[in-house]
């Protein structure tokens, strides 16, 4: 069952940071995105890997009119997995390849000041 | 009877020196290389046994006519042929090469396709990818014919089809509706080792593995965004090799869920390009053991769509020839007839005579 369980003050989680939370069977990552608030299972679904400990930072598009046909987007809101690098939008579990390989996603609130994790 | 279509025919020159009526005077005089010169030769020659007679195997149109459509093994004598004649493999002067090219086109034209009364024969615009200017150029003087149903260009390459300096090439048969099909080319020129760590030693060392050369510009035309940016590309790997597909698009497939943000232009699988880019000629090498475990064949064809993507080619005249039954062997019915002609037939926009009539009496 879960349950909203404190997690840190909100001046501990600044834009770009994250608290790794001991909640359910893998833990939860609580990340502060541009200054908005998500929470994603530190469980990869490809195999399993501790996705919270992997790199957070933007993903590549498609701009064929650049010279490197690369443009970089949602810079702070993806996480790439430690294990083989797949990509996932800590907005909303979505891996980014493949939109159908998504990870749980946990809802989190701010209650005069303080973080919670419903996890 | 299903009605079938042969999708790989070599049509040869009556004689090496035939050639040279179809070079412009400027190049007459030039050394071109023949077309068996070839560093591994097959078991009792290139071509079969009982082709080498009153003409050269492959150079006869009323012999091959009759081999192919009347006296086909089982009665399966086939509804239409495309020919593709092999080129002289990538030569030092490219401009020399491309009137090579040009000069086949003619040749199959005048000796092959016009006089063809029959309407069954079609045939392929060969061009020099070593020339892309020279490429495009002839693909734009011969698309306009009606017998003309793709582009032909060698398996050897010494860059993959993905590159850039060739884009243009694929561009121009895609605006002419026109596929592309890559056969290992007759004569060596000057080419690179035929597999990745050099020489094989004999023959069947060659024969295994230069067709699966077709996977690397597979995965360049996939990977570089080429089929991404040319929905009406279409390549036909015609020495087969279709047997190995799934397990190398499955290392494509998972390489792309993992480094995706490299080449954001591929905005699918992988695989999911096959069946709108991708189509195989059937080759005598390709697939299980025959007498292997029940519907193993089935299975494996199912698998990544392979009934889909692939058609049967006979390589006449070649030593391998395979008959139509044989290249169907251990198929269910549904596989058989996309392989015999269905799959041919949507590819090249050809109408089997009699088909719609059954049909319709079926419906």
């Amino acid at each position: 069952m879960s349950k909203r369980r404190f997690v840190c003050s909100l001046d501990e989680l600044p834009p770009g940071g994250m608290k790794l939370v001991d909640a359910g069977k893998f833990g939860v990552g609580v990340y502060n995105v541009r200054g908005a608030l998500y929470a994603i299972v530190n469980y990869c679904s490809h195999e399993g890997a501790p996705l919270c400990l992997g790199l957070v930072g933007g993903t590549n598009e498609s701009a064929p009119d650049e010279p490197d046909r690369l443009r970089r987007v949602r810079d702070g809101q993806i996480v790439r997995c430690p294990w083989h690098n797949w990509e996932f939008d800590i907005t909303t579990g979505q891996n980014i390849a493949d939109p159908r390989r998504r990870i749980r996603t946990y809802q989190v609130d701010v209650t005069d000041g303080e973080v919670y994790l419903t996890a | 009877m299903s009605p079938v279509i042969d999708t790989n025919v070599q049509p040869h020159f009556r004689y090496n020196a035939e050639i040279r009526r179809y070079l412009p005077v400027a190049h007459q005089l030039r050394s071109v290389p023949d077309v068996e010169r070839q560093w591994y030769q097959a078991p009792g020659g290139d071509y079969r046994q009982d082709l080498y007679g009153e003409h050269y195997p492959g150079s006869d149109p009323a012999t091959v006519s009759r081999h192919l459509f009347d006296d086909a093994p089982g009665g399966m004598g086939v509804a239409f042929a495309i020919l593709n004649p092999l080129t002289r493999g990538n030569i030092a002067d490219y401009l020399l090469n491309s009137r090579i090219c040009a000069a086949v086109n003619d040749w199959l034209l005048d000796r092959w396709l016009e006089p063809d009364t029959t309407n069954r024969f079609r045939g392929t615009i060969r061009v020099n990818p070593e020339d892309p200017k020279g490429a495009v150029a002839e693909i734009e003087r011969l698309a306009g014919h009606p017998k003309l149903v793709q582009v032909g260009v060698p398996m050897q390459s010494r860059e993959p089809y993905g590159k850039p300096m060739f884009e243009p090439i694929w561009e121009a048969a895609a605006a002419h509706r026109l596929p592309v099909a890559v056969h290992i080319n007759g004569g060596n020129g000057v080419d690179y080792p035929p597999t990745f760590a050099g020489h094989a030693h004999t023959y069947p060392g060659y024969a295994a593995f230069m067709p699966l050369n077709y996977f690397v510009h597979l995965a360049t035309l996939i990977v570089e965004g080429v089929f991404g940016r040319h929905p009406d590309l279409k390549f036909v790997f015609a020495d087969g090799g279709y047997d190995i597909l799934t397990p190398l698009m499955w290392r494509l497939d998972t390489f792309w869920l993992s480094m995706r943000d490299q080449t954001p232009w591929v905005d699918r699988y992988p695989s999911e390009y096959l069946p709108g880019h991708v189509r195989f000629c059937s080759s005598a090498f390709d697939g299980p053991l025959k007498g292997g475990e029940a519907g193993e064949m089935q299975r494996w064809m199912d698998m990544t769509g392979k009934s889909d993507l692939l058609m049967y080619g006979s390589s006449y005249p070649h030593w391998s020839t395979s008959a139509a039954d044989v290249s169907a062997a251990g198929l269910d019915a549904d596989q058989r007839d996309k392989v015999l002609w269905q799959n041919a037939s949507e590819l090249y926009d050809l109408t089997v005579q009699g088909l719609a009539d059954q049909k319709e009496e079926a419906s």
